[in-house]
């Protein structure tokens, strides 16, 4: 039977790799229509991509590390050029990061209130075309990996290899191996993280699933931003291990099936957020979830357990820590 | 310490703690994981509608709580003994160990003062008493004490 990591991983990322700058592209032109049209709806379409093209650039970002990892010792390519277009793309990362997290709050408050405090969209919408710049100045520094005959300084190609520790990554990789704390800190903090996003992701699903059936669903809405913030303390820690020790990931089949759930459950997040169904004018009293939307709880609650497995047994299954 | 002794020598403890096989020592901590999950996360979404978030939700709607807190302990007391037993001597006389089982011990008492104001009160009660949001607090630091306790307990102690 063929592993879930038997597949080259420099396809992977040459396959995902133009997710963040298509689909930031994706993004603005679904706002910029919304904002001249002022078509309300449009706009959350926007922001939903921007969410979704944030959760989706983990697994590109990831892909890219363990390119990286294979590629590094082979003769033509340049060690060098990978790290520079690394170092880009964790720049492009933290920024699509956070722009979906201002496009999670927009929409969040959308459904909450009908609108978003005034300015977040636009703020979200600049963060977009913010992010696509600096993801596009990654990409082409990443084509310029394995295509030097389209760069734009031919003789910078050249150019002898400078020093590596010189990389941000390579400066975060020094601290988290070698500092006695921060390991163990990010840990302790990404525990924390999990019991706080595992809890207000089994308020909402357990509410869908019909227990606390007098509450609005609304009421259990407003816990959500509680479960963001576990999730991006989560975001942080578990971006400095990968960083900090990336072959303790890149072979490791826990870590991929870590991240196909987690893709699901960050879906799944999105779909309650702007979950339609229990709000008024319809009935919010004893409100009861369609079958599918239990069956959604539930695929809800399992690949969260699934995130958390995988991640528990990294040490045990594959690769030893 | 002869307890202690004779814990390590039960065959079930020295299964947990020396198989290779993947359903001793690496499932039962990754349930003691997922018990954790839902034990705190359950316990700290009673906090937070103590301390104001969801004040509109009535108090009596959160029996739920604990139950799922009566699952994720009843999943850690066993999946802890399984752990504790292997290296008994070694956890039962390590100070850091000792600090984190009174800080579980610490958490879980205050579940238990809360219990009866949430479920005992008045079905549609929505203020929150001064001394409930103090038990909030403690059940809020304790039980992130617990955790860094627990997760340290690696570093802390060579096991």
């Amino acid at each position: 039977m063929p592993s879930i990591t038997s597949f080259n991983i420099a396809h992977l990322h040459l396959l995902l790799n133009h997710v963040p700058t298509v689909g930031a592209i994706l993004a603005l032109g679904l706002l910029i229509v919304a904002f001249v049209r002022r078509d309300e709806p449009l706009k959350l379409a926007g922001l939903e991509v921007l969410f979704a093209i944030a959760l989706l650039t983990l697994p590109v970002y990831m892909s890219g590390v363990a390119a990286h990892q294979k590629l590094k010792n082979q003769p033509g390519i340049s060690d060098d050029a990978m790290r520079v277009h690394q170092d880009a793309a964790l720049d492009g990362f933290a920024v699509t990061e956070f722009a979906g997290f201002v496009a999670w709050i927009a929409l969040w408050q959308s459904r909450r209130r009908g609108r978003a405090t005034p300015g977040l969209v636009p703020a979200a919408t600049v963060l977009a075309i913010l992010a696509l710049v600096i993801m596009s100045r990654a990409a082409t520094l990443g084509g310029d990996i394995r295509h030097p005959e389209i760069r734009a300084d031919v003789s910078a190609a050249s150019e002898p290899a400078g020093d590596p520790e010189r990389f941000v990554a390579s400066k975060i990789s020094v601290i988290m191996v070698n500092s006695p704390w921060a390991w163990p800190a990010s840990e302790t903090i990404h525990f924390l993280g999990l019991s706080l996003s595992f809890g207000v992701l089994l308020a909402v699903n357990l509410r869908i699933l019909g227990v606390m059936k007098r509450v609005p669903f609304a009421e259990v809405h407003r816990l959500l931003p509680w479960g963001l913030l576990g999730f991006g303390a989560n975001l942080v820690t578990g971006m400095l291990f990968f960083i900090g020790q990336p072959n303790q990931y890149i072979d490791s089949p826990p870590f991929y099936w870590k991240m196909v759930f987690l893709m699901i459950a960050g879906a799944n997040f999105l779909y309650l957020t702007v979950f339609r169904k229990a709000w008024p004018p319809v009935s919010n009293d004893a409100w009861d979830a369609s079958v599918a939307d239990k069956a959604m709880a539930v695929v809800s609650l399992f690949s969260w357990l699934a995130v958390l497995y995988g991640g528990r047994m990294l040490p045990f299954i594959g690769h030893a820590f | 310490m002869a307890l202690l002794v004779w814990l390590e020598s039960l065959p079930l403890a020295i299964w947990v703690h020396e198989s290779p096989s993947v359903w001793a020592q690496p499932t039962v901590l990754t349930l003691h994981t997922m018990g954790m999950g839902v034990l705190v996360g359950a316990s700290w979404m009673l906090d937070l509608r103590l301390l104001g978030i969801g004040r509109n939700i009535p108090l009596s709607s959160f029996g739920w709580v604990f139950r799922a807190v009566m699952v994720g302990l009843i999943v850690n007391l066993v999946t802890g003994i399984l752990l504790f037993a292997g290296r008994a001597t070694l956890w039962g006389t390590a100070f850091p160990f000792l600090v984190k089982m009174l800080l579980v011990v610490a958490s879980a008492a205050t579940l238990m003062p809360l219990r009866s104001y949430v479920l005992h009160g008045d079905p549609n009660q929505r203020e929150v008493s001064g001394r409930a949001r103090l038990l909030a607090i403690a059940s809020i630091v304790a039980w992130s004490g617990a955790i860094t306790a627990g997760r340290l307990l690696a570093y802390l102690v060579a096991g």
